[in-house]
């Protein structure tokens, strides 16, 4: 039996819109099934039973966790932002507000992951479409050193990858993932060496006649590549952390967007980048409109400083987790956070007991449902009031 | 709300035929008012120029073309930091700035409306969102259709007529978005250029796949506009955008639209001449006398300024063309089923033969036209340069011999190839400012309480020092009034409130949601019921402006 739907799913960045939810006997069931789109649903329903704010790890009201909250930030010689897994268009609204105030640095990323670092598309730019472009239009789809069958189930099945198909999917990865057991074309090599592959491609792609490749095991992979990719007028590479993370991460997205640059002489290419929380688009795009920069953003001088160093955690003494992967909440203690927060207000989830708007990772922004309303509130509400107690 | 008299004032008000006279303007509600009681607050405006607040047409201010000309180029704004206070937030400047401060400095310039020109339907949320971190002003967006498939079904279905079907789907999504008006981009020529990186050349070539033309487009959607009486006619970025010889094309595209009500924007990309592959020569003068002929057509300028600019537009073979001719960054973006997007960081140099030219056929355009109604100003901002150009914009229509110097600046072979040494003397009056910085955007868009001081106006009102130097006296209002409160005190911003967003309405069948919910669902990866926005959080506080039908 249907009790919800269409609904919009928060459980990944692809916030399929499109899910019946049904709820027979505690347990709940999403068509279409998706097992991360379950997991979060069931959690975030399941979360309504929680106490709604605990002090030091006491149970306590809202607005005495509020006011503790406050609190700390009004005292905190430096406050960061970071978490927004979770966050809707709304609630990183109020965060950058609050974070404004109180000259904070908001951290879309999260901190317990490796720093985002500098990104690579303000160096040359880069070529993009929502999935929608990407399914009626490419005829090539290459995922690279992604596994989007784990980390976003229907993704595949968004782009047209759910039945017989002529067009082909290609996955660059040397482990033997979901998504590359579903592939037209394995390209195996190591991480090691992406640079050198997408390089050599860039290379070869314009050449008349076609030369053949000389990179030793690399050879005959990209030779498979070289002739499906000039064979597509239009073709899409689809990649995230396996690729732009850790050392050299923006030399190898620099180098993907150059190769799709040198392709769209010729044809039609585009990237869609692999967002893994449903709220980092939503919240990075809110922190670029109200800041001029994404990623992360200082406002410790009044104004704000796009920053693209680590930063070790220990430069911070108070710091407000908004919405976290594992939880609708805000949190407000000292780095790392974890259970000691010394205050924890429980939050409406967005999707789930909270409508909202959140950009889906293709940047198409999308309306959140509130399928099991609750009289939480929502992060949004907690930060706007937080924001008027520290401006008291 | 205060009451408020400003005092002894030049009052030039074109729209009631006030030129120069000396008089109060009185405020009350929010609204001019004829008179207000000795209590209201006195502002003395003796020596001062008092104005209706400024309306821009045509400008890029917000949505996710915007934004992501933030991401890509952090560095422009490094150097153009804005503190918080108590009163403000945050921001950065530069020729993309932050949506805080979009709305404050346009704010500071005098200006008081702004329409952004060209959104996605299927971003509207972002752009509405983006809309509401934009304080003090009030913000218009319209809608891109000019390569939308669901409207290449329906008027291919249609014969290339505006059937009913196609008038209610045009009003179907006005409803859905909060949209004000309707944009046409390169109309076909983006679809084509997704499909393959290719284009349309010509009003005739067929949209590959959709069994229509560019022509079609224009006179379905064009004719719908029109017949929906919508407060806005359907605002025109004609095909061929910067290429040489696409005078033709602009003049084909008014006559298409023959004696329709049409806004063409930024003419100046449009009035090329040369051939293609060559290099661009003026034609602003044959598109003047073609518009002083046509009444029902106006556009604006998209004036060229010499200085660093963020070329963006939905016309993605255009940008993938900037690319090309040397372009450092590129970003594009495809959007399914409606329209794409192309960004490029550009710098115009009075050095260079091309943007000489263009700069001078801006200004052509300007000092050639005889009726101020129909030419209005703009930069296409930031595409021709940014907002904050327009005292110096200003300064150059208003000021020979200030122009004469810039001229004297500029490459000269190309500003031989204009007609501006040919004895161009004229200067432009405050009436006339007024005319196509407020009175004229405001009729054009609809806005009946806007651009003008009338009783019944909103109390919208821009007072300045007469000052000798035009772009000073523009850059540096005295009295910025914004809905009947001073917002702006000798370059000092006292209120933040949020402006209004216009939207408009025009009446449609519902059984359109019959016709476009199987074409939605054939072609779109968001769903038929998801896709209108109707969160007020995000479409109030409105001002609904009704359709004329």
């Amino acid at each position: 039996m249907v009790d919800f739907g269409p609904v919009t799913c928060a459980g990944c960045a692809l916030l399929c819109d499109d899910v019946l939810v049904s709820d027979a006997d505690g347990a709940v069931r999403l068509t279409p099934e998706c097992p991360l789109g379950t997991a979060w649903f069931s959690e975030r329903a399941r979360q309504a039973n929680a106490p709604a704010a605990a002090i030091q790890g006491q149970p306590a009201e809202v607005n005495a966790a509020l006011t503790h909250a406050a609190e700390l930030l009004r005292g905190a010689r430096r406050p960061l932002l970071h978490g927004f897994d979770g966050a809707t268009v709304e609630d990183a609204r109020a965060a950058v507000a609050l974070a404004d105030r109180l000259g904070a640095l908001v951290a879309t990323g999260g901190v317990e992951a490796l720093w985002p670092g500098a990104p690579a598309v303000p160096l040359r730019g880069a070529s993009t479409a929502t999935l929608g472009e990407i399914r009626d239009r490419s005829r090539l789809v290459v995922v690279w050193r992604e596994d989007p069958e784990r980390t976003h189930p229907r993704l595949l099945e968004r782009l047209g990858f759910d039945g017989d198909s002529e067009r082909m999917l290609a996955v660059v990865d040397d482990a033997d993932t979901a998504t590359a057991g579903r592939s037209g074309m394995q390209l195996r090599w190591t991480r090691e060496r992406d640079l050198e592959a997408l390089t050599i491609l860039h290379a070869l792609i314009g050449t008349r006649p076609p030369e053949t490749v000389h990179a030793r095991e690399l050879d005959q992979p990209l030779s498979g590549l070289l002739e499906s990719v000039r064979a597509a007028p239009h073709m899409a590479f689809v990649y995230g952390a396996g690729l732009t993370a850790g050392a050299g991460g923006q030399r190898r997205a620099l180098a993907l967007h150059e190769l799709i640059r040198a392709l769209c002489q010729e044809r039609h290419a585009v990237t869609l980048q692999l967002l893994g929380p449903p709220g980092a688009r939503s919240a990075d795009d809110v922190l670029a409109w109200q800041s001029g920069y994404s990623g992360n953003v200082d406002f410790a001088s009044g104004h704000p400083e796009l920053v693209t160093a680590t930063r070790p955690l220990d430069d911070f003494d108070v710091a407000l987790l908004v919405e976290s992967s594992g939880a609708a909440e805000i949190a407000v203690g000292s780095l790392p956070p974890g259970p000691d927060a010394q205050v924890w207000i429980r939050t409406a989830a967005a999707g789930v007991s909270a409508r909202g708007t959140a950009h889906r990772l293709d940047g198409v922004p999308l309306a959140l449902q509130a399928p099991r309303p609750d009289d939480a509130p929502t992060a949004a509400a907690v930060l706007t009031r937080l924001l008027e107690a520290v401006q008291r | 709300m205060t009451a408020i008299r400003i005092a002894g004032g030049r009052v030039h008000d074109p729209a009631n035929g006030v030129d120069g006279e000396i008089g109060d303007v009185c405020l009350a509600d929010g609204k001019v008012v004829a008179d207000v009681g000795p209590e209201a607050r006195r502002l003395d405006a003796r020596g001062m120029v008092v104005l209706a607040g400024g309306v821009d047409i045509h400008a890029h201010i917000a949505g996710p073309k915007v934004n992501a000309a933030r991401k890509l180029s952090p560095e422009e704004r490094r150097g153009h930091p804005m503190d918080r206070t108590e009163l403000l937030r945050s921001g950065t400047g530069g020729v993309i700035p932050s949506t805080f401060a979009t709305g404050y400095r346009y704010s500071l310039l005098g200006y008081t409306t702004v329409v952004e020109a060209a959104a996605p339907p299927l971003a509207a949320r972002h752009v509405l969102a983006e809309l509401r971190d934009t304080p003090i002003i009030d913000k218009l967006f319209l809608i891109l259709m000019g390569n939308n498939q669901v409207l290449f079904e329906l008027i291919r279905r249609s014969g290339g007529a505006a059937s009913s079907e196609l008038r209610d789907a045009v009003a179907w999504w006005l409803e859905a978005t909060g949209g004000y008006g309707v944009k046409l981009v390169n109309p076909g020529g983006v679809e084509r250029f997704k499909q393959d990186n290719g284009n349309v050349h010509s009003l005739d070539d067929e949209v590959t796949g959709y069994g229509v033309t560019p022509r079609q487009v224009l006179e379905a959607i064009g004719g719908a506009v029109d017949e929906l009486g919508l407060p806005h006619p359907v605002h025109v970025h004609a095909n061929n955008l910067g290429v040489p010889g696409n005078a033709d094309t602009t003049l084909d595209t008014m006559r298409t639209l023959g004696g329709r009500q049409a806004h063409f924007a930024h003419l100046q990309f449009h009035s090329y001449g040369g051939k293609t592959g060559g290099q661009i020569r003026s034609r602003a003068p044959e598109l003047i006398d073609y518009l002083s002929a046509h009444p029902e057509i106006t556009a604006d300028v998209g004036q060229v300024m010499f200085g660093p600019a963020v070329t963006m537009t939905a016309d993605g073979p255009v940008s993938a063309a900037l690319r090309d001719l040397g372009g450092d960054k590129w970003l594009n973006h495809d959007t399914e089923v409606e329209t794409g997007c192309g960004i490029v960081p550009y710098t115009y140099r009075a050095g260079s033969y091309v943007h000489a030219l263009q700069w001078g056929i801006g200004l052509e355009l300007f000092l050639l036209g005889r009726n101020p109604w129909q030419v209005m100003l703009s930069t296409d901002h930031p595409n021709g340069g940014s907002f904050l150009s327009y005292p110096k914009l200003i300064r150059l229509l208003m000021d020979r011999a200030y122009r004469e110097d810039q001229l004297g600046r500029a490459n000269q072979r190309a500003i031989r190839r204009t007609a501006l040494l040919d004895g161009v003397d004229r200067e432009y009056t405050l009436n006339e400012i007024a005319t196509i910085t407020r009175a004229g955007p405001a009729r054009r868009l609809g806005l009946r309480d806007k651009g003008h001081l009338g009783v019944g106006a909103d109390a919208d009102v821009t007072i300045y020092h007469d000052r000798a130097d035009r772009e000073e006296m523009f850059a540096t209002p005295r009295y910025v009034i914004k809905g009947g409160e001073v917002v702006v005190e000798d370059g000092e911003l006292r209120r933040t409130d949020d402006g209004l967003l216009f939207s408009s309405r025009a009446g449609f069948d519902p059984e359109v949601n019959r016709v476009l919910e199987p074409l939605f669902g054939e072609r779109y990866t968001v769903s038929f019921g998801h896709y209108p926005v109707r969160d007020p959080a995000l479409r109030e506080p409105v001002h609904v402006v009704e359709a004329a039908t």
